[in-house]
């Protein structure tokens, strides 16, 4: 599987970033998709893109550990405010999306294997 | 759920459905024990001896027989995964008492969300009931009480009256800000 940049996500009109002034310029090796934070740290993996519901500040702890590429919210989720600075601090970038979870997955899988 | 509040205002709603006139809302923060403690209490109708054993259940609770919905397992799920737990105690004609503990700094622990927010709907929603919010982190205490505002605003203001909530919410805000240095 080849990979896809964050670059690349944002230029699509259903990604937006949430955290402007972070480094977009970032490998995506896979996805992960998951919401009970704990799970995530022990099953996700590095240049993943992170794709959850949850939008308080731990997320932006488990970016950081992982080394993830970015994390996406899916279904219109907004990031709270301190989610924000942090994920901005540690050079996390922080994507929303109108998208469901599946639609955001299907449509990384094109782009990674085009 | 995303937020304990959302927890916190589900269970003072089984509380006001039960005829409660009196609920009490203690939240203690003991970061430094990694405690996080919710308690939720009420002189409502309380819960029949065969029903409190399934009131823990998601399958049995459903609206024929109930003072009470999802939110109680939701919430011990809550806890669970956190590391901590759900207590239950009942009383019919007496009450209910519903005690959750967490691991402070647990990973999977959702944060209290907006507590401002949250006690405004729940004076909002109260009718004549009244409500009791205790707020402790570490060694200091924020308080309120609506029988108190109740007083001093005397029978002709009420409760919901929007520059009373706008108030309130000052008031909290306030408070709550107040004991932000102690975590």
């Amino acid at each position: 599987m080849k990979t896809y940049s964050v670059d690349a996500l944002l230029a699509h009109e259903k990604f937006q970033l949430a955290n402007p002034g972070v480094e977009t310029n970032k490998e995506i090796g896979s996805v992960y998709i998951g919401d009970l934070l704990s799970w995530v740290m022990s099953h996700s993996e590095q240049n993943c893109a992170w794709i959850t519901v949850q939008t308080h500040i731990n997320i932006v702890a488990v970016a950081v550990l992982l080394e993830m590429s970015c994390i996406i919210l899916p279904e219109g989720c907004t990031p709270d405010e301190d989610t924000q600075k942090k994920a901005l601090e540690e050079n996390i970038p922080l994507l929303v999306s109108p998208w469901t979870a599946y639609n955001i997955a299907c449509f990384l899988k094109e782009k990674m294997e085009s | 759920m995303k937020e304990l509040s959302l927890h916190i205002n589900d269970i003072i709603e089984n509380a006001l459905k039960a005829e409660a006139t009196l609920v009490k809302l203690t939240i203690v923060e003991e970061p430094v024990q990694n405690k996080l403690l919710i308690k939720i209490s009420d002189n409502g109708k309380g819960m029949p001896k065969e029903f409190r054993s399934r009131a823990m259940d998601p399958f049995t609770t459903s609206r024929t027989t109930r003072p009470v919905g999802l939110g109680l397992s939701l919430f011990e799920a809550s806890a669970k995964r956190s590391g901590g737990s759900l207590k239950l105690l009942s009383k019919e004609n007496v009450g209910t008492v519903v005690l959750a503990r967490f691991q402070y700094d647990h990973i999977d622990r959702a944060p209290l969300g907006n507590m401002v927010s949250t006690i405004t709907a729940v004076i909002l929603g109260l009718n004549k009931a009244d409500f009791i919010y205790v707020h402790r982190i570490g060694g200091e205490t924020f308080r309120l009480d609506t029988r108190e505002i109740r007083q001093m605003l005397g029978d002709k203001v009420d409760l919901n009256d929007m520059e009373v909530i706008r108030w309130v919410r000052g008031y909290v805000r306030e408070g709550l800000a107040e004991l932000e240095d102690q975590r």
